[in-house]
Formats: structure tokens, sequence, C-alpha cells
């Protein structure tokens, strides 16, 4: 859907390798390109280097060679100090959802306006507003280890929501959930690429893939090996098997 | 207004939770602060108050005094007086009754003076005080007056070449020794200073984490653990400061008590520059242990 008419490239990698300082090679020529609004499944088995190209676009990690774009800013010639302002533009959940066990709901949300020095008075609405987003009213005063799995998964969700970003990066977001819980994170998913912000999920789960139907970028050894638009989890061939 | 706010509010808030997150880590620096400060802070007073004992004894140095018998008549005392003004090394000679000796005496300080009235009569001799031109004819001077009939036996002056070169190399010892301690704790601090900061770190990893993911700048990052850093030098200055400061009256007092000849006297206005140079060496302590304690972290 996103070749309808010439897109905006969001995000777009040329030619990157990764090798890590023990030697592992995780990344070789990856070329990728993801316009903006586009929905993106990152498939492929452990260590083929989901989280690693998941890890460059945050730049938590830097290319060996070749050259990432996001939001139009090259990460090689980022500086260190602009960093932050670009990592407010991406929303991040995790497998693990990273949240601060001894904050409530609210405060985990909150938190993150916090440290980024958010117009505090509009932090009350804004925190508000985004558990809405994610089903979460009336949950404010919980804390994580009250909350099921979906629930913290939802919770990380709303605090990457709080900066209205605009690229929304899940690594394995459904990889501690039950399937049910699974389709409602995803269905969030969904409605958050809807308001306009371009999400790419890397993931293991082939039920949610093949249902979806929708771009899939398959990477293995480090490799691109298929990215078509509504694809399955698995190349056709293998599928027909 | 509000970003700055949010800033100092966040930084402090961690900074006390971080404080007594690991509180038996976070006293044990402040006491070392305090330790470091408490010897910096006595150290200062003691080689202030040896600086005055050596120059008032330099100012006693161009003068000795010379013990007259308590059978010496008044005109015989004052033919001396005149044959030591004639000497030309010499520069003036003051009389100095028992009476006025006496009195003298009785001015010392943190004397009791009943003391002295126990004593019924008076033991001190009469003298005449001579002072020279040069210091070096002190000694020719003392060995021509002690061969005088006229002149008390036990002492004939108080001469004492030795004593000004002995309090300067104590002053120096002292002042060695002080420093190398002083250098030695500081390191000591500085470096538990950043164990208590890495320990704050350590603990607070998850939550440095998610600041970065949603994009908190590094000092917003840093800042807590400065000001815990900043707070555990200011708290052990602070403790430090008041011992000293409270302390040092009643120890001059005392020592002036005990060490009755020695002109030890209390000086408000030093006091208050020890004080103050305590303060800025905790805050010192502080900022320099923190620094080294969130230097390496955050920088990858």
């Amino acid at each position: 859907m996103a070749t309808v008419m010439p897109a905006v490239p969001q995000i777009s990698l040329q030619g990157v390798h990764k090798k890590y300082p023990n030697g592992t090679v995780a990344l070789r020529d990856v070329t990728l390109v993801i316009p903006k609004q586009d929905f993106v499944f990152l498939v492929g088995p452990s260590g083929a280097g989901k989280s690693t190209l998941v890890r460059l676009l945050i730049r938590e990690e830097k290319v060996t060679a070749g050259k990432i774009h996001v939001e139009g800013q090259d990460l090689s010639r980022l500086k260190r100090r602009h960093l932050p302002y670009l990592r407010r533009k991406i929303g991040m959940v995790f497998q693990d959802f990273k949240l601060l066990p001894n904050l409530s709901v609210f405060q985990n949300v909150a938190f993150a306006l916090r440290v980024t020095e958010g117009a505090l008075r509009h932090l009350k609405p804004k925190v508000e507003e985004v558990l809405s987003i994610v089903g979460l009213e009336g949950k404010e005063n919980k804390f994580p280890d009250q909350l099921s799995g979906g629930e913290q998964q939802r919770v990380a969700i709303a605090r990457a929501l709080v900066h209205d970003p605009r690229i929304f990066l899940a690594d394995e977001p459904t990889g501690n959930l039950d399937p049910a819980t699974s389709w409602e994170i995803i269905q969030l998913l969904l409605q958050i690429n809807a308001r306009g912000t371009t999400v790419l999920m890397a993931t293991h789960n082939r039920e949610i893939v093949d249902v979806m139907r929708r771009r899939v970028v398959a990477i293995e050894s480090g490799q691109i090996v298929r990215d078509e638009d509504a694809g399955g989890y698995h190349a056709p061939a293998l599928e027909s098997r | 207004m509000h970003r700055l706010w949010n800033r100092v509010d966040f930084a402090f808030s961690s900074a006390w939770q971080n404080f007594w997150r690991n509180a038996a880590v976070s006293i044990a620096s402040v006491l070392i602060v305090w330790v470091v400060l408490l010897a910096l802070g006595s150290l200062l007073l003691v080689l202030h108050s040896l600086d005055q004992i050596v120059a008032l004894e330099k100012t006693k140095a161009s003068a000795i005094s010379v013990y007259l018998a308590d059978t010496t008549p008044l005109s015989s005392a004052m033919d001396f007086k005149l044959h030591l003004e004639s000497d030309p090394r010499v520069t003036a000679v003051t009389y100095v009754s028992k009476d006025q000796a006496m009195a003298r005496f009785r001015q010392l300080p943190a004397l009791d003076p009943s003391v002295i009235d126990t004593l019924g009569t008076n033991p001190l001799p009469a003298s005449l005080d001579v002072t020279v031109r040069d210091i070096r004819d002190l000694g020719a001077i003392d060995q021509e007056v002690r061969n005088s009939p006229l002149v008390d036996k036990s002492p004939s002056t108080n001469y004492e070449p030795n004593v000004i070169d002995k309090i300067i190399l104590l002053a120096r010892v002292a002042g060695i020794a002080g420093l190398v301690l002083i250098v030695g704790l500081t390191g000591l601090s500085v470096f538990i200073i950043m164990l208590t900061i890495r320990t704050a770190i350590y603990l607070r990893r998850k939550e440095i984490e998610v600041m970065k993911l949603v994009g908190a700048t590094d000092w917003f990052v840093r800042w807590p653990f400065i000001v815990e850093g900043l707070f555990v030098g200011v708290v052990g200055a602070v403790v430090a400061v008041l011992i000293v400061g409270f302390g040092y009256r009643p120890a001059v007092v005392n020592l002036q008590s005990v060490l009755i000849f020695v002109p030890l006297s209390f000086d408000q206005y030093y006091l208050r520059l020890v004080l103050a140079a305590m303060l800025l060496f905790g805050l010192l302590l502080g900022s320099v242990g923190s620094y080294l304690g969130v230097r390496r972290f955050l920088k990858q």
C-alpha cells in the first residue's frame, strides 16, 4: 500500500553493516526504506539481527558501515547531545515492558514527560489522554506488579506515546503474552498506526503476521531475505509445503 | 522557569532518595568527609597558633631580660643600666622592678591570681630589659652580664638561643605531617564518594535505562548524582564546621590554662576563614567524587 504514491522515506537504511566488537556480524548490507505511516513486521529467527536493527534505529548502537536516516537525520552524523531529541520522536516498547516497579501506572507514564522536561502544566491531561488510548482508565494508581502482562505492555505503550512519536518501534511486544492478549496489543498498534504513526514491529508471532497481511521484512543471518507487501511469516514457497 | 524547577526538583528528590536508599554507604562517605575536614580545620588552627607563637617570639628575640639579684641596690642597678646603655650594640635598656615583674606575671593569660597570692612573698626578680641592634649580639651580651655580681645566678637571663628555631621546626613538622594526613584522607574520601555514586547509579540502572530510552538528556540523568555527591560533601562539612566552630574557643582556653607561658590566643577572624575553607573543601570533595562517579557511565 505504500507503493501507490511516491512516499517520503521516514526510515532508510543503505548498505548497513553491523559488526560487534566481539567479532559477531549482526547485519550485512541491509537496505530498507520505510515510508511514513507504514506498518512493518520484522520477522526472522532468534539472532537474525532484528533487535540489532531496532537498536540501530534509536542509535543505541552505531553502524559499522552504511547509512541510516531517521526523520531526515543521518544517525552516524547525529551529535550525542542531539540524540535525546531524536528519541523523543520515537516510541519504543519491549518484550520485558521496562516499567519502573516502584512507580504507579500514572507515575510510570508521567516519568517519561518529567525526565524530558515536557510542559508540566499539561502533564496530567496528557497522561490521562494516553492512558485512555491504551484503555487503562481507572488503573492509574495500580503498580506494575498488580497488573497482568497485557496491562503492563499497555502502560509501556502509553509511556511511548506521551511524546506523540512519529515512529513506533516494538521489539517482540507480544513475546511474553498469551494469544488473546497479544491480539489486543496488535489492535492497539494498529490504532496507533491509523493515527498516522509509522510502526515497525519485530516479532516471532507467526499467527499474527499471517492474519494481518501487512508488509513483512524477513531477516536471516543479518540479511534481508524477503520484503513483501501483505506478506506472511514464511515465504510463499515454504508456506505451501 | 517551570522546566528549571522541574529539573531542580527532580535532581534534589532523586538525590535524597539515592542517599537513603544506600544509607550505609552514604553515611560512610559523610563520615569520611567529616574526618577529612575536621583534620583540615584542626591543622589550620594549630598551625595558626604556632605562627602566632613564632611571631611573638621573634619580636621578643631582639631583647633579653637580665635578672638582678634581690640584694642589688637600686643605685647599682641604675649604674649597671647606664653601663649597658653606653654599649654601642645596645639600643635601649628598661628597668623592671620586682613589683612591675609581678604585675606583668599576673597578666599572663589564664593564670589563676590566687595561685600567686598563696606564695606570700614576691619571688620574681627585678630586671633590666636590654634591646639590641642585632640579634646575633645577644649571645655575647648574655655572656658578659652573667659575670656581673649584681646579676641573679638562677637564672641570670632569659636568653634561649634555640627556642625560635625549635618552634619553627615544630610548625614545619606539624605542617608536613598534617598535609600528608590530609592528602591521604582526601584521596580516600573522594574514592568513597565515588563508590557511593556508583552504587546509586547501579541501584537506579533500570530508571536510567528508561530515562535514556524516552529521551532524557545526559545532564538530566547526571544531575541527581552530582547533587548527591555535593549533598554528602555539605553534610560532612557542616558537622565538621560546627565542631571546629564551637570547639576552637574552649580548646584555646584549655590550652592557655595548661601552657601558661605560651602566648596562645583566640582569633575570631582566622576561625571564620578556616570554617569557610572547610565548607568549600567539603563541596570540592563532593563534586570531584561525584564527577568521577558519573564520568564513566552514559558515555557509550
